[in-house]
């Protein structure tokens, strides 16, 4: 069987196992124990410990800790359980109070980037594959920068003889070539811009001669060259920026729940 | 202000002798020595005289009985002359790794492997000064820090195992010096008081080059030992007794073909978009009659057949593969139906191989095979011959046609660690290059950027290839390989930066990098000119774990693959 | 042309080093130099090249050369050895991780001061913290004035050890508290209902822990009065209770004075019956009286209006609505049963009260007429008072007898022979106190009549209210019409109630609708 469907359905079983014990160990339990709510709470935390580590493995890559694969399947499976130990930490209800609403957004909002983040790994390499034309990301405006001088050149350097597509280039391709362009277009997978673009320096073909015919070809071939460009930068930024929200918010996390474990404490009915 | 560049003197090639403590009455006695003595000294460069050579790329290793000297399966780079006292060869079947000593090469310690993590905030390649000056010690540390393994019982060897003897005057280690193949024997000494000569091979290539006694003799012994030996080994002749195999080994013929430094001819036509398989040096033919079995002993060639108006690639094999063998038996048995090679061989980059002929084939190996091995009769037409299924085919099968032309078109398969990305699972993260950047002085070792085929990736790693082209030509020998798994390592120490495997690897796996010093300024010479150092994936020999970029890859996309043979890329491929 | 583009050719000079946070300004052009910036961002190019002093053999200052790789420049170094041409810096530019990083720190930042702020000061803190609305008796202006704290509306220090304290006095709080942070033990084996450190607060004002019986393990406060769930604290459930009187270890512990108190689940289930009914108490009044008698018999007269007698003539509610006002002869007996001993003047009654009072009357008879006489306006008084005093020694012989008629008959005299009528208003006759008394003769002379014991309630440990029944009539509940003894305690067994409070009846049926955990503030009578 594929490598990586056997890792999900493995991950899965554990996952579906561990909820149901969860919710078991929930039912008989939660009127039993006074202090269910303290104890579900540490388990929540531990988990949420254990979760942290993924990021301490991929800062220590020289140490003989297991590979990185095998650390995310259990970060990824691990944190959907902690979803299911949120809820019943939770008991099923919607927290009150600002500290409790605002500790509880901060949970959500990790939890859901990392889905988020998860779908996008999982669906964007595939795109950027089948689109092809592999660019590294930091390289990405010095490739842009050479389209556009070659682009440049070609519609108005010295050998440009050609006043119409200088014009043309002015008006809409200098814009085009000069930063990143349609990035959320390329996200959704529209390919509406190019092609309108394309149309339009097409419709110039009617003016011109067999030089100028080549260099409208080429314009083009250019423009699909920066189209393909920017599809790559809108795709990795994807994959960069959803870890923009996962990553800092899990350290507002941490500083709130730190404080929410002394406060619980601190005002619990043991507390002297 | 900026703070004062470090200034050090631009490293030579002779800087780190092969062994520092070469005296002149040594170099005089060697050149009293045969064979040096009969040689022409004037004949020798300025640049590179025959007593400097003697002197920088020689040393005299001084043996107890029982030592091993050299290894089978080693990875070395020097041949052996014995001055005094005697050897033993170890001929087939060789001698059990425990008693050869074999240790896992050095790892960082715990120290080491926890410092890393402050890389980060270090500069990039930052050599500390201690270890850029060549110290008069790091040759003689070279000698005796290695750890000699004595063989416990000889007597108890010379009677379970067939041994052969050397002699004082005799050469050995000249294969592996030369074809950059592994040692194809052990050797131990004979006797106490053992003295050999050791010339590494940047030294011996200048000999052979220059005098042309030694180089013939060397030839001579390397046909009478390498064949011998070889054949005894081949699976196809095993059931040969010793005359026959005499017999065989008479009428072998050797060919090379190719471009011993095969990688620059490979780089400048890679450059102007004419590699193409109809340009490499045809060694059999499609069509031709079938005059011998190939057998191939260093190197690869491409098995292709004609397809449209060019060839298309079914596989490439590699060394200790043959081809042919098909055919002739088949003539053999059907000498009314005889049929001619049905594709052509060609050799990709640098091949030596031994030439079989047809007439020794048929009256001496193939009466000697038994009927279950040998190869079906095949189906003349040529219909028919499509549909069958085809040993050669299933490269094609494993792996597809597509990636099968792109390895061969990039010579992919010479890989035995090549980086390969699945783009489909690829996030470009980035954390495959910082973590081998972290692993090693914050600089990473190669580009995650290369050749695509559909969704594979080869990414620009050094792939310890089996014909590792960059060996070639280091003046140093700080390009090694390491003796126990075989990874191609460049030693910072005694790198000078000369550029040699930078130009010669065909895969830009290789890149010069400036060193620098703890302010992050680079480090120059006295002429201000900022000093480089070859840098390359090394395969984190020294850390714990083995290579550190499949390890961070978070998705299981990247891995390193041995491609000399489509295998393992076909069960990558699969999962 | 291909329809994939094309994969740029990589630099087969550089790596590409996405491990450092700064690359060099000059790479959005193609052209990054080679030094980089340094790990702060700073730009490090200086100039093209960097002089080398030269000093022949024989000089003493030397001379600087120019090392430019290209080719020394014209001009050549400057005097003080510095290069001619020097390079303008770039200006680093950081990486997306270094943006992730800042915006790690911000958060990091703002989350600090944000809890900082609002966890510091009190009054913001209180409102921010809280978990739930606190209810209305422990929350407003008037439990902050009780408590003369400073800090209006949420007054959390009035339960809590660390609500008024700062961060440092929380964390201190949390450190001491039990089970403490760490201890999984303490919290795992916590049993429930145990008392906690906070109970200390409830009795500052909740004074003395009332539980309904003596040696009743003690209960936090919190396990049936749940803070921190609304305005409006809700009542005890079911469970509460149960947690004791479903546990028949913890009843057999608690028992007083033997006997044991069985297990109780539910009102309808195995509640047991009503005490008074399964120990068959008996009424202790000393009052006789047939209800049975009164309600139903064809010869009770008729009340003054004209109805028939019914409940609600004699049982009135209280002011409060939940029990009946007692019965007093003055306000509903005297109405039929006037005490009228003499059957010629009706209008003459005896009191009622007290036996010396009845006594000091009877012998008093003449003063009694002539008064009577006098307020009637009878012409002559005089005659009258003979004529009366004539009249009753014809009927009673003596005043000795008719004391003794008084006070020891059950039977009419005169006449008269049954004590009500049919028709009319006609009041009932006087047969003697001992018709509804119990009388004893004493020593003394004067009989004793013991007062009547009228318990107000028979149900000691519930709560009931009749103001809340008016939807169903008495006799649904009170078989007042068959019983004829005194002694037969008319409330109805369990299973009357149960009819309605049940799941099934549809009324409520928690333990809190008739029972009280605390002691009951009203004392049995």
């Amino acid at each position: 069987m594929n490598r990586f469907r056997r890792q999900f359905f493995i991950g899965l079983f554990a996952l579906v196992a561990a909820t149901v014990a969860a919710l078991w160990a929930h039912r008989r339990f939660h009127h039993a124990l006074p202090d269910y709510a303290f104890l579900t709470g540490w388990a929540l935390f531990a988990a949420m410990f254990v979760l942290t580590f993924f990021n301490a493995r991929k800062k220590l890559p020289f140490l003989p800790l297991g590979k990185t694969e095998t650390w995310l399947q259990i970060h990824i499976y691990l944190g959907f359980f902690t979803v299911v130990l949120f809820l019943i930490h939770l008991n099923f209800r919607l927290p009150h109070g600002g500290f409790e609403i605002t500790l509880a957004w901060l949970f959500a909002l990790v939890s859901i980037s990392g889905v988020v983040g998860l779908i996008f790994s999982r669906t964007l390499p595939r795109r950027l594959a089948t689109r092809g034309g592999e660019a590294i990301f930091e390289n990405i405006p010095a490739l842009r920068h050479a389209l556009k001088t070659e682009a440049e050149n070609l519609a108005l350097g010295p050998e440009a003889k050609s006043p119409f597509i200088g014009e043309f280039y002015t008006q809409r391709l200098a814009p085009y070539f000069a930063g990143p362009k349609n990035q959320w277009r390329h996200f959704t997978e529209s390919r509406r811009a190019l092609h309108a673009l394309l149309a339009e320096l097409d419709d110039l073909r009617r003016f011109a001669n067999d030089s100028d015919r080549e260099k409208i070809e080429k314009l083009a071939a250019l423009m699909r060259q920066k189209d393909g460009l920017d599809y790559h930068r809108s795709l990795q930024l994807a994959l960069k920026l959803w870890l923009f929200i996962h990553i800092p918010l899990t350290y507002g996390l941490i500083v709130f729940t730190l404080l929410h474990i002394v406060l619980v404490f601190g005002f619990s009915g043991g507390a002297r | 202000m900026a703070a004062a560049p470090t200034i050090l003197e631009r490293p030579q090639r002779w800087d780190a002798a092969f062994d520092a403590e070469m005296t002149d009455a040594d170099v005089e006695r060697l050149l009293a020595t045969a064979p040096f003595r009969d040689m022409d000294a004037e004949k020798f460069p300025k640049r590179t005289p025959l007593r400097e050579i003697l002197r920088n790329d020689t040393r005299i290793l001084k043996f107890r009985k029982g030592e091993i000297i050299v290894r089978q399966g080693d990875y070395g780079t020097s041949a052996f002359l014995i001055l005094q006292g005697a050897a033993r060869v170890v001929l087939k079947p060789d001698l059990p790794p425990s008693l050869l000593g074999r240790q896992a090469p050095g790892k960082k310690g715990l120290l080491r492997t926890l410092a890393q993590i402050w890389n980060g905030s270090r500069p990039a390649e930052l050599i500390s000064r201690r270890q850029l000056e060549p110290s008069t010690g790091l040759g003689a540390r070279r000698a005796a820090g290695k750890v000699r393994v004595f063989l416990q019982d000889v007597p108890r060897i010379l009677d379970q195992y067939r041994t052969a003897e050397l002699l004082a005057g005799d050469f050995f280690g000249e294969i592996a010096a030369l074809s950059r193949m592994a040692r194809t024997s052990t050797i131990f000494a004979d006797s106490d008081g053992t003295e050999l000569l050791e010339i590494r091979w940047q030294g011996l290539r200048e000999l052979m080059k220059y005098d042309g006694a030694l180089r013939a003799h060397i030839n001579k012994i390397y046909r009478e030992r390498a064949l011998a030996s070889y054949l005894v080994s081949t699976p196809l002749f095993r059931h040969l007794n010793k005359e026959q195999l005499v017999e065989v080994a008479k009428a072998v013929e050797f060919a090379t073909f190719g471009d011993y430094d095969w990688s620059g001819e490979y780089k400048r036509l890679a450059q102007s978009g004419s590699v193409r398989p109809e340009k490499e040096p045809v060694i059999v033919q499609e069509g031709d009659y079938p005059n011998g079995i190939v057998l191939l002993r260093a190197g690869f060639a491409r098995l292709g057949q004609k397809f449209g108006g060019g060839e298309r690639t079914l596989n490439y094999i590699g060394a200790g593969h043959y081809y042919g063998l098909r055919e002739i038996a088949h003539n053999w048995r059907n000498r009314d139906a005889p049929v001619n090679f049905q594709f052509s061989l060609r050799a990709i980059g640098y091949t030596h191989l031994l030439i079989v002929p047809t007439r020794v084939m048929e009256e001496i190996v193939l009466p000697s095979l038994p009927k279950t091995e040998l190869p079906a009769p095949m189906e003349v037409t040529k219909e028919a011959w499509h549909s069958q299924p085809v040993a050669e085919n299933v490269a094609r099968k494993k792996i597809g046609a597509e990636v099968l032309e792109f390895l061969t078109e990039n010579r992919f398969f010479n890989g035995t660690a090549s980086m390969v990305i699945d783009l489909d699972r690829c996030t470009r993260c980035d954390d495959c290059v910082r973590a081998c950047a972290s692993t090693h002085n914050n600089n990473p070792r190669f580009l995650r950027h290369g050749p695509t085929t559909g969704s594979l990736m080869v990414a620009n790693a050094c792939m310890h290839c089996a014909d590792p082209v960059c060996m070639i030509g280091c003046p140093t020998g700080a390009i090694h390989r390491e003796s126990f798994a075989g990874q191609v390592v460049i030693n910072p120490e005694t790198c000078i930066g000369c550029k040699a495997c930078f130009n010669n690897c065909p895969y830009d796996a290789i890149r010069m990098v400036e060193i620098r010093d703890k302010n992050g300024g680079f480090v120059v010479d006295q002429e201000m000119k900022p000093i480089a150092k070859a840098t390359k994936c090394d395969l984190c020999v020294e850390s714990h774990g083995g290579p550190a970029c499949a390890r961070a890859c978070p998705h299981g996309a990247l891995s390193r693959l041995n491609l000399n043979n489509p295998d393992a890329l076909a069960k990558w491929l699969k999962l | 042309m291909s329809n994939q583009p094309s994969v740029p050719n990589f630099d087969a000079q550089n790596y590409a080093r996405p491990n450092q946070n700064w690359i060099c300004g000059h790479a959005c052009e193609g052209h990054a130099c080679r030094q980089g910036p340094d790990a702060n961002g700073r730009c490090r190019a200086t100039a093209e090249c960097k002089p080398m002093l030269e000093t022949k053999p024989g000089e003493i200052k030397g001379r600087w050369r120019c090392t430019r790789s290209g080719g020394e420049c014209e001009a050549g170094p400057l005097p003080d050895g510095s290069c001619c041409r020097p390079i303008a810096k770039c200006s680093p530019v950081p990486t997306l991780r270094v943006w992730r990083g800042r915006m790690t720190l911000a958060v990091v930042a703002a989350s600090c001061a944000v809890l900082l702020v609002l966890v510091g000061r009190p009054p913001w803190r209180n409102q921010f913290i809280s978990p739930g609305e606190i209810s209305h008796a422990h929350s407003g202006e008037l439990f902050a004035a009780v408590f003369a704290t400073n800090h209006f509306k949420e007054n959390c220090q009035a339960c809590h050890v660390a609500g008024n304290s700062g961060p440092g006095g929380i964390v201190t709080a949390a450190m001491h508290a039990k089970p403490g942070i760490l201890d999984f033990q303490g919290l795992a084996n916590a049993r429930t209902a145990e008392p906690t450190a906070i109970d200390a607060s409830c009795l500052k004002c909740h004074a003395g822990r009332n539980f309904h019986q003596a040696n009743a393990p003690p209960i936090s406060c919190s396990f049936c009065h749940a803070e921190h769930q609304g305005k409006i604290m809700a009542a005890p459930t079911d469970a509460n209770c149960v947690f004791c009187h479903g546990n028949s270890a913890t009843l057999v512990a608690a028992r007083v004075n033997g006997g044991v108190v069985p297990v109780i689940h539910h009102f309808a289930g195995d509640h047991p019956q009503f005490r008074f009914l399964s120990e068959k108490w008996r009424d202790p009044d000393t009052l006789k009286f047939n209800h049975a008698l009164h309600l139903t018999s064809a010869t009770i007269p008729k009340l003054p209006g004209g109805e028939k007698l019914d409940c609600t003539f004699c049982h009135q509610p209280d002011a409060t609505g939940a029990l009946m006002k007692p019965v007093t002869f003055e306000n509903n007996c005297r109405v039929c049963h006037s005490l009228q001993f003499d059957p010629a003047t009706p209008q003459l009654m005896l009191p009622h009260g007290s036996v010396e009072s009845v006594t000091a009357f009877l012998r008093s008879l003449p003063k009694q007429y002539l008064n009577l006489a006098i307020k009637e306006n009878t012409a002559v008084a005089n005659a009258f008072v003979a004529q009366k005093l004539a009249n009753l020694r014809t009927l009673f012989g003596s005043g000795e007898e008719l004391e003794q008629r008084v006070f020891f008959s059950t039977a009419t005299y005169g006449p008269e022979t049954q004590i009500g009528t049919l028709s009319g208003s006609t009041r009932a006759m006087f047969p003697g106190c001992a018709h509804c008394h119990e009388v004893k003769a004493t020593a003394s002379g004067l009989p004793e009549i013991r007062k009547p014991v009228m318990p107000e309630r028979w149900l000691l440990q519930a709560k009931f209210t009749h103001a809340k029944h008016t939807a169903i009539g008495c006799a649904q509940c009170h078989d007042a019409i068959h019983s004829e003894a005194t002694a037969d305690i008319l409330l109805p067994p369990k299973e009357t109630c149960a009819a309605c409070h049940s799941p099934r009846g549809g009324v409520a049926d928690s333990c809190a609708e008739c029972h009280t955990y605390h002691k009951p503030r009203i004392a049995a009578r």
